[in-house]
């Protein structure tokens, strides 16, 4: 073989060697393992708490509550189901660890008219799907939770 | 006379050996995807996450909207939404009037007088979770990518913040995370549903307009939604294989 020929093949594969060491530190553990990104990365998308805990852990504790939430009312022979079938945590937006610091500092509701509007006023894409209220009409001056349990909406 | 014969028949050899090696590579290369389409079927014991959005339900309280924001800690600035609610009013006269005012998290309030009304309802948009999504192949590092059990997911670390992902989305479900300055997406609450949680939208929907399961579960609460309803993506000329699917979808809706 010409010395030209092995020169020329020995610096291709040195610099062939040369880019695989290279390529193999700079590229991640588990890069390309499922396909072209790095598989750890399914693993860190795991790793946050969930804030919303379900209602069973809520009723671990308020099982009076949770039982009264889960009343329904029957009018006229038909059942319904008002706001027994809502989650705890709909209203009840986490503020705070439910885990450690529930009683320490509990989270307090505002039980605003404007709470109750958001699912209930007025809006003609919410026809027949939940009760609509007029709240520029309906007793504008008290709230709500005046007059209904939000927990047992149906006043009796 | 010997001699030239020899490398005649070398340069054959040779020539032989590259043609023959082009033509039986060539014929190899559409194997790939086969071999490809077998580890995919490895896959087939995990879940497939997609979900299933009822229109005809969905009332527009913006309980999701705050809740995913709640979850995923995405700031608390307007514009800055994993899922959103948008409200559509088809008028008497023709025109579409599509609000969403801060993502529809206080409620949404219809802004056109009853009587102009010929109709009205509420679309929650979020992530489709395209089997086949424009943003991956849009990402220049692989840096976002379909999980093997069907959810798009950033890799935080490897984003280089380029934001061609989302040029590249068509339903708008991306945005740069301010602080990080890397993209954020709806990722299905990644970290709940591997806990066994709905994510944090469908577990707050007051009117469970939002069903969320394993499409590969024939059993499951999404499959029966898909075979009782029947359901559409959107933008499906994209075809994007979308995995999140809408009851009651209006024509109107982009």
């Amino acid at each position: 073989m010409a010395k030209l020929i092995f020169r020329l093949l020995l610096s291709f594969i040195v610099f062939v060697g040369i880019f695989l060491v290279i390529q193999d530190y700079l590229t991640p553990e588990s890069f390309g393992k499922y396909g072209h990104y790095r598989a750890n990365a399914i693993e860190d998308n795991k790793l946050d708490i969930p804030q919303f805990k379900g209602e069973e852990k809520c009723a671990s504790c308020h099982e009076d509550i949770y039982d009264l939430k889960s009343e329904t009312v029957s009018i006229d022979d038909d059942e319904y189901i008002l706001h027994s079938n809502l989650r705890c945590e709909t209203c009840h937006t986490p503020k705070i660890d439910a885990n450690t610091e529930c009683k320490v500092k509990p989270p307090k509701l505002e039980s605003t008219r404007k709470m109750c509007a958001q699912c209930h006023f007025l809006n003609a894409a919410r026809k027949n799907k939940i009760k609509m209220i007029d709240l520029t009409d309906h007793n504008e001056d008290k709230n709500c939770i005046e007059c209904h349990n939000p927990h047992k909406p149906w006043i009796e | 006379m010997d001699r030239i014969n020899k490398n005649r028949r070398k340069f054959f050899q040779t020539s032989v050996a590259l043609v023959g090696g082009t033509i039986f590579y060539s014929l190899i290369k559409p194997f790939e995807a086969i071999a490809k389409e077998t580890t995919i079927e490895k896959n087939v014991d995990k879940p497939l996450w997609g979900m299933g959005v009822d229109i005809e339900k969905c009332i527009g309280c913006g309980k999701c909207t705050a809740a995913c924001k709640t979850e995923n800690k995405v700031p608390e600035v307007p514009f800055y939404f994993r899922t959103w609610v948008e409200q559509y009013t088809v008028k008497n006269d023709g025109t579409v009037k599509i609000e969403s005012p801060n993502g529809g998290i206080d409620g949404l309030v219809q802004s056109v007088p009853d009587e102009d009304i010929f109709k009205s309802f509420m679309v929650p948009k979020l992530c489709n979770h395209c089997s086949n999504a424009p943003c991956v192949q849009a990402c220049p590092v692989g840096a976002t990518f379909v999980s093997p059990d069907g959810v798009v997911l950033v890799d935080e670390t490897y984003c280089i913040g380029c934001r061609y992902c989302i040029q590249a989305c068509p339903y708008g479900a991306r945005y740069i995370d301010p602080i990080k300055k890397v993209v954020d997406k709806c990722t299905f609450c990644y970290h709940r549903i591997n806990e066994g949680l709905q994510p944090a939208c469908v577990e707050v929907c007051p009117t469970d307009a939002r069903i969320f399961g394993d499409l590969r579960d024939k059993k499951s609460k999404l499959v029966k939604f898909l075979q009782k309803n029947q359901t559409q993506v959107l933008k499906p000329h994209l075809n994007t294989h979308s995995k999140v699917f809408y009851n009651g979808l209006s024509s109107e809706v982009k």
